[in-house]
């Protein structure tokens, strides 16, 4: 199940495979990238940073648009 | 291989399980994936059919003005136990009747992880069931606060309310194991080769199901236990007069309440993820879009749940919060739905009745989904909240959504399952008039919610009147339709038809066609190896 190799994937790849499945869209060749080099717990604490941030920043616009 | 599956099928003499109970023994003490999912799957058409005859009385009643049939406080009986039949009783177990058939066939396993929970989880939703339906006949009556058993409602009616309650408590904790099953087989019992990104897409849409199932249902659990505890133990969780915030019961119900709508519609997206490329013949356009999409469209409903609320009263930075966030959902399930017309675009398309029903799903669930949209805005939201609008809706993505895509999925599977072809011209009747029927019945309610017509209510204004007897034709029909469904399924579950090759649909291409048809008793005993 596990045959593939798992290296470690830098925290910007992490980032940017969060990012773009928040768009839900993804190019094939850096998906393909992502299922090798990425560790589940490493996207589910990425989902969740990336969630809090989304979180965040819809706060700050709401703020900017009701001040 | 399919000589060792053949093989498999007719020498379980060394298999333990071979050695089941026969009658009904077999099916109570069942640990078979398949037994289990067919016990599902009846038990959810049964409640289809028990909630059909409470929508029938609901639009009898609103075929007139006045007050034809029911007291009003029965009617609002009806409206609730509609609902709560048709979301826990009959969407939610098909869909894990669905996960039970399919899940260990996809993936290559040869049953599911937890086979003796696996019976535990089913044999929990028949009592519940009967306690739900025992509700109408003690003192007072069913629950009547509307699906949602809003407090102070809720903490203010007869026993009924605590039936209901107790039934939902075993309804969750049966959902809960089944989805710890569901995870722990979808993680641990892939074939060789199976990796993640390798799954059928309708393995993944229930893995992330179930993720939000095991999140969610305590949380429904918390709140209704809440209620009970306001109505029995002394407690003012919900009430004013105590200290208490009877808003508060929205907020919690509505933090379970929005995932559990994609709950009821991610199993959906995997099925027509499946029935498309088959009847396309070309593989699913954009799978990995597709896996994250749904990620991104479970993370996201936990953070709009109180869109459901506007008219609660909250502020301006609340409204604009809920609004934005509820709109952003609307971009990964538009990925979904371009995704489906992409597969379909330049394929060699046919259309079976399973295709029929997944074209037909994403017609008229993009148009549950534009009206959401349009429910999302706030000022928007704040005129049609509790009108008919909200009711048209929800059941465009309930019912051509979770519904039509169950109906695609059964026509799609029910050759594998038994053996037999469905009756395609009896397949086609049905979903001709079911999507003909639904439309009848739920279009004017646009309508009469645009015009102001509150909702859960047994009598009208007469501007109201011509709509409602459309919809309520309509409804008739549509339920009447569904006997074709029951018709054709028991003809190809007792025999009648084509005898069913492995492989019915040649675009099809996942693990489940390469078994035999009916499959053997365990799908897999010696793992396949995926390439």
């Amino acid at each position: 199940m596990a045959a593939e190799q798992k290296s470690n994937a830098s925290p910007l790849q992490v980032i940017k495979a969060v990012f773009w499945s928040f768009l839900g869209i993804r190019r094939r060749a850096e998906y393909e990238k992502d299922a090798v080099s990425l560790k589940p717990a490493q996207v589910i604490i990425a989902g969740i940073i990336g969630a809090i941030v989304l979180v965040l920043s819809l706060v700050t616009l709401v703020h900017f648009i009701i001040s | 291989m399919q000589a060792a599956h053949d093989h498999a099928a007719h020498a379980h003499g060394h298999d333990a399980h071979a050695h089941h109970p026969s009658g009904i023994m077999r099916w109570v003490q069942t640990t078979n994936h398949k037994d289990i999912g067919t016990l599902y799957l009846i038990f959810s058409l049964t409640m289809f059919f028990i909630g059909g005859i409470l929508a029938f009385g609901i639009r009898a009643e609103l075929f007139q003005p006045g007050l034809q049939f029911w007291r009003p406080d029965f009617f609002n009986e009806l409206t609730t136990m509609h609902g709560l039949i048709m979301v826990f009783g009959a969407i939610m177990p098909a869909f894990v009747g669905f996960a039970n058939w399919q899940i260990p066939m996809m993936i290559g396993a040869p049953d599911m992880a937890f086979a003796r929970m696996n019976n535990w989880s089913f044999w929990l939703l028949p009592p519940a069931a009967l306690l739900l339906i025992t509700s109408f006949f003690v003192p007072g009556g069913a629950p009547a606060a509307g699906w949602t058993i809003y407090a102070p409602l809720s903490t203010q009616m007869g026993p009924g309310m605590d039936l209901g309650i107790f039934a939902l408590h075993i309804m969750g904790a049966s959902s809960i194991m089944g989805s710890i099953n569901i995870v722990t087989t979808i993680l641990n019992m892939r074939a060789p080769g199976m990796t993640l990104m390798k799954m059928p897409l309708f393995v993944w849409t229930w893995l992330i199901t179930a993720y939000l199932l095991i999140a969610v249902m305590p949380v429904l659990a918390g709140a209704i236990t809440m209620v009970l505890t306001d109505r029995h133990f002394g407690t003012n969780f919900f009430n004013a007069a105590g200290g208490g915030d009877p808003v508060m019961f929205q907020h919690i119900f509505w933090f379970f309440g929005h995932p559990e709508v994609y709950i009821m519609i991610l199993p959906a997206f995997g099925i027509v993820s499946q029935v498309i490329p088959a009847f396309a013949r070309k593989p699913l356009f954009g799978y990995a879009s597709m896996v994250y999409a749904t990620s991104s469209i479970a993370i996201l409903s936990f953070i709009v749940w109180a869109h459901h609320m506007f008219t609660t009263g909250m502020p301006a930075a609340g409204q604009l919060f809920f609004m934005f966030s509820t709109m952003l959902i609307a971009v990964p399930t538009g990925v979904k739905v371009f995704n489906w017309i992409a597969t379909m675009w330049k394929g060699s398309m046919t259309f079976e009745t399973p295709m029929l029903f997944a074209v037909g799903f994403i017609l008229v669930f993009s148009m549950g989904g534009f009206t959401g949209l349009i429910l999302a805005i706030t000022p928007v939201d704040i005129q049609l909240q509790d009108t008919y609008y909200v009711v048209a809706h929800f059941h465009y993505v309930l019912v051509a959504g979770s519904l039509f895509a169950i109906f695609a999925g059964t026509y799609f599977w029910l050759p594998k399952w038994t053996g037999h072809m469905y009756d395609e011209t009896l397949g086609k009747w049905h979903f001709w008039l079911s999507l003909v029927f639904f439309n009848v019945t739920f279009f004017p309610m646009h309508f009469l919610g645009l015009a102001g017509m509150p909702r859960r209510i047994p009598d009208y204004a007469m501007q109201f009147a011509d709509f409602n007897m459309i919809a309520s034709i309509g409804a008739f029909g549509f339920g009447l339709s569904q006997l074709l469904f029951v018709l054709g399924v028991v003809k190809c579950a007792r025999g009648g038809g084509v005898k069913a090759p492995d492989k019915p649909w040649e675009g099809a291409d996942t693990l489940e066609w390469t078994l035999s048809s009916p499959p053997p008793y365990h799908s897999f005993e010696t793992p396949p190896v995926v390439k």
